[in-house]
């Protein structure tokens, strides 16, 4: 469970600029939240996390985004949005969380919740690469990338016999466009026109 | 009365691992008489792991289908739950937000054509086709069925971006199964998160998650499990088994898409369905109720 440390809050602990941004992405703000604790109550994730929903917009408000960096909440959130859509001040928390992926990503890269970063990416890569997504192809490199080569072993044969599996695929005709949205985003980026 | 036609956005799952979500909705949409004009070189719409990282390639990739779907007349047909969410997301987010839309447009290099209508399946079928029609369609009504129907957490969720219908109490699946002669069954996990993409790098949060759907539809006495999501169907089919072995347990629920279900009603042949491709056989289940 969580930081055993002992919270301080000050100005050098508070990281403001971070908060911001994460408001700037989720287009919600965190200083709306009276900690109802409705989110929480309804989150079917809620167990599998250190810091339930509500503690999140918590550690927020007191600009304490470390804590949440360290911690795994973020990368056991499944978007179900059950906390959105129950908020009583309209607190947009899933797309709250969507922003702290988001920055955690630029932040540190892969982390101890490689796993879900390890989907995320391959999943992006397969849209730059065929324009859509192939889930054999999917399953098989994460399988390899993260040394569960036999997970979901004995789901294999039957989904290939029910033809769930497609073996080979097509290629998207308009793969010049979608490759130019990947670059006009990281030139975007590199500019300091896009978070 | 001449029907509408569609601009079909089958989804990425429809082509793969959902096949039978795809024939059967082409079938059913062909017995009705309503025409589907697949959208010509359709892309992924990002689905849940583009917003988790990176809401912009998420909105973009979004907005570059709607301008796609400039080629095809009619409102936008989507099947999968979770392309659903994401392109009404898209439509209500840069509706919302000058300076996203600024951003889509240069990731896109062109303006924004985004005000389509987007429907799920279920709206077409249940509203722009309509109950009345639709059971007047009914030859072999699916008495006897007792079918649970999962709605899962992005038909109807968050409120004012699906707008499908109400975002805690639906009943849209419901009223379609009536429709067809089934009765739905009232149970606690209609609305409860499946473990949805997990499926890939947590599963155990999936055998969990989904456990606990699966016992309640059989705890209400439901015979299968009706839904509209290639997600939800691959944790609650394709995994069934295992999450059976898990909780040393046995529930042996057929779990069905919507047109394969209305299509059985309809009178379509299982061929047609693809009931085949379904992990947990129907067929007993079906013949048992007479309806094969």
């Amino acid at each position: 469970m969580g930081s055993k440390k002992k919270m301080v809050i000050s100005q050098k602990t508070m990281e403001l600029d971070i908060v911001r941004k994460v408001e700037e992405l989720s287009g919600t703000s965190v200083r709306r939240c009276f900690q109802c604790g409705k989110c929480s109550a309804g989150c079917p994730m809620a167990t599998f996390m250190d810091h339930p929903p509500n503690r999140i917009v918590r550690l927020l408000q007191l600009g304490q985004w470390r804590r949440i960096l360290e911690g795994r909440s973020i990368w056991y959130c499944a978007s179900c949005e059950t906390c959105s859509t129950r908020c009583p001040n309209r607190v947009h928390l899933a797309a709250i969380m969507d922003a702290l992926r988001k920055l955690a990503w630029d932040h540190e890269g892969p982390s101890k919740e490689s796993y879900v970063q390890l989907a995320n990416k391959l999943f992006l890569e397969n849209i730059r690469t065929y324009g859509r997504q192939y889930e054999m192809r999917l399953a098989a490199v994460f399988n390899l990338k993260s040394g569960k080569l036999l997970k979901d072993f004995m789901l294999g044969p039957k989904l290939i016999t029910k033809g769930k599996l497609k073996m080979f695929h097509q290629k998207n005709k308009n793969m010049a466009e979608i490759e130019k949205i990947f670059q006009r985003i990281e030139e975007m980026r590199k500019k300091g026109e896009a978070l | 009365m001449s029907n509408p036609s569609y601009a079909y956005y089958p989804g990425c799952s429809l082509h793969a691992s959902a096949g039978e979500y795809d024939l059967s909705t082409r079938e059913l949409f062909a017995a009705l008489g309503v025409k589907l004009t697949e959208i010509p070189d359709w892309f992924c719409c990002g689905a849940t792991p583009a917003h988790n990282v990176d809401e912009l390639l998420s909105l973009s990739l979004c907005a570059k289908n709607f301008e796609l779907a400039e080629q095809v007349g009619g409102d936008v047909a989507v099947a999968c739950a979770a392309c659903f969410s994401r392109l009404k997301f898209t439509q209500h987010t840069l509706e919302a937000n000058e300076t996203k839309r600024v951003q889509v447009e240069k990731a896109l290099d062109a303006p924004l054509k985004i005000d389509r209508t987007v429907k799920h399946l279920l709206e077409i079928l249940v509203r722009d086709y309509g109950l009345q029609r639709l059971s007047e369609k009914v030859s072999r009504p699916l008495s006897g069925l007792k079918v649970a129907c999962y709605y899962g957490c992005l038909l109807t969720r968050p409120p004012d971006v699906p707008n499908l219908d109400c975002v805690e109490a639906p009943t849209i699946m419901e009223d379609l199964i009536e429709a067809a002669g089934g009765t739905p069954v009232e149970w606690t996990h209609r609305m409860e998160c499946c473990g949805a993409n997990f499926t890939l790098s947590r599963p155990g949060v999936v055998l969990q998650l989904s456990n606990n759907i699966l016992k309640s539809a059989k705890d209400a006495g439901a015979d299968c499990i009706l839904v509209a999501c290639p997600l939800c169907h691959g944790n609650l089919d394709i995994r069934q088994k295992e999450i059976e072995n898990t909780h040393s347990t046995d529930y042996g629920l057929p779990v069905l898409y919507v047109t394969q279900l209305v299509g059985l009603a309809c009178g379509l042949t299982p061929d047609k369905l693809g009931l085949e491709a379904l992990i947990v056989n129907p067929m007993p289940l079906l013949k048992k109720k007479g309806l094969l």
